[in-house]
């Protein structure tokens, strides 16, 4: 599982969801976590990390937001050198499969559909990490 | 011989129509806010009213049957469900209050609209509206609204899932 130092970017425009997120994450025994409300701040918290030598090692984000949408992040995050390794999990309400088979294509780590319960993104944060860690989680 | 004349059926006279939002609203405050509620009697109305203090309203819209879906809550019924949801207490309708209210209107009908889907409806997704306070719809009057109630189990606090279709 991702260690308890693991940063957090969760990127969201209703801040409702962020802070239940949050709520979870720290649940889980996270504390660093920082916060965006669309794709694009939450792509330059990403650059900004990244360059400090501080990167995110987990970035969950909402796919329907009023200026850069998640797919839209997702896919510019997996277009920079610095970001494209990092794990990004969508989060959505839309459960249609073909909003599934355009973030598999685009890289996406996993993909949680709301509502869900902490259970569930637990669930998901230890299949993100036994994708990205292999030799660990075996 | 005029052409052929589609039959059409008010929705809100098909159970599983009625089941889709139920499961929604229980699903979406079950997970996202721990919290157990249950439906009481549905009842059709013929005028939309608006109930409690905060709403969340989304329009429905699938083909040519058009729609709208309320969620009314009393003060005390959000406050509820927003302590379980998030860990604090809330006493005043406050910007963060009618964020959650927006957020779960989305989440419900979400839920709501992909059951739908599946048995045949093709619902798009819409942004939600929050409104606080009386309101009325008047370019709704003509339609049929089913008004579904939910009980916040152990509690007295009661909430309104209502749903407007034109078709």
């Amino acid at each position: 599982m991702f260690k308890p130092d693991t940063k957090f970017l969760v990127v969201d425009d209703f801040a409702t969801m962020r802070k239940i997120i949050k709520k979870v994450l720290m649940e889980l025994g996270y504390s660093q976590i920082e916060e965006a409300d669309d794709g694009k701040p939450g792509l330059a918290a990403m650059q900004a990390a990244a360059q400090s030598g501080k990167p995110f090692g987990f970035v969950i984000s909402d796919w329907n937001m009023p200026g850069m949408t998640g797919i839209e992040f997702l896919k510019a995050a997996k277009a920079d050198p610095n970001l494209r390794s990092t794990p990004f999990m969508l989060v959505t309400a839309e459960s249609e499969q073909k909003n599934i088979i355009e973030a598999a294509q685009a890289g996406v780590s996993d993909y949680v559909v709301k509502p869900f319960n902490a259970q569930t993104l637990r669930a998901k944060l230890e299949r993100v990490y036994a994708k990205h860690h292999p030799a660990k989680a075996a | 011989m005029g052409a052929a004349h589609k039959i059409e059926i008010n929705p809100l006279l098909d159970k599983n129509f009625l089941n889709a939002f139920v499961d929604g609203v229980v699903k979406t405050l079950s997970l996202m806010a721990g919290t157990d509620v249950k439906p009481l009697g549905p009842k059709i109305e013929t005028k939309f009213e608006s109930r409690g203090e905060v709403a969340g309203m989304v329009g429905m819209v699938a083909g040519n049957m058009k729609g709208t879906l309320t969620i009314s809550y009393t003060q005390n019924s959000i406050f509820k469900i927003l302590e379980n949801m998030l860990g604090e207490k809330y006493t005043e309708l406050t910007p963060d209050v009618t964020d959650a209210v927006g957020e779960m209107t989305n989440q419900i009908y979400g839920t709501a609209k992909t059951t739908l889907n599946q048995m045949g409806y093709q619902f798009e997704m819409a942004i939600p509206t929050v409104i606080q306070g009386k309101f009325y719809i008047s370019q709704y009057h003509s339609g049929t609204t089913l008004v579904i109630p939910f009980q916040i189990t152990g509690t007295e606090n009661i909430f309104f899932v209502e749903v407007t279709v034109q078709v």
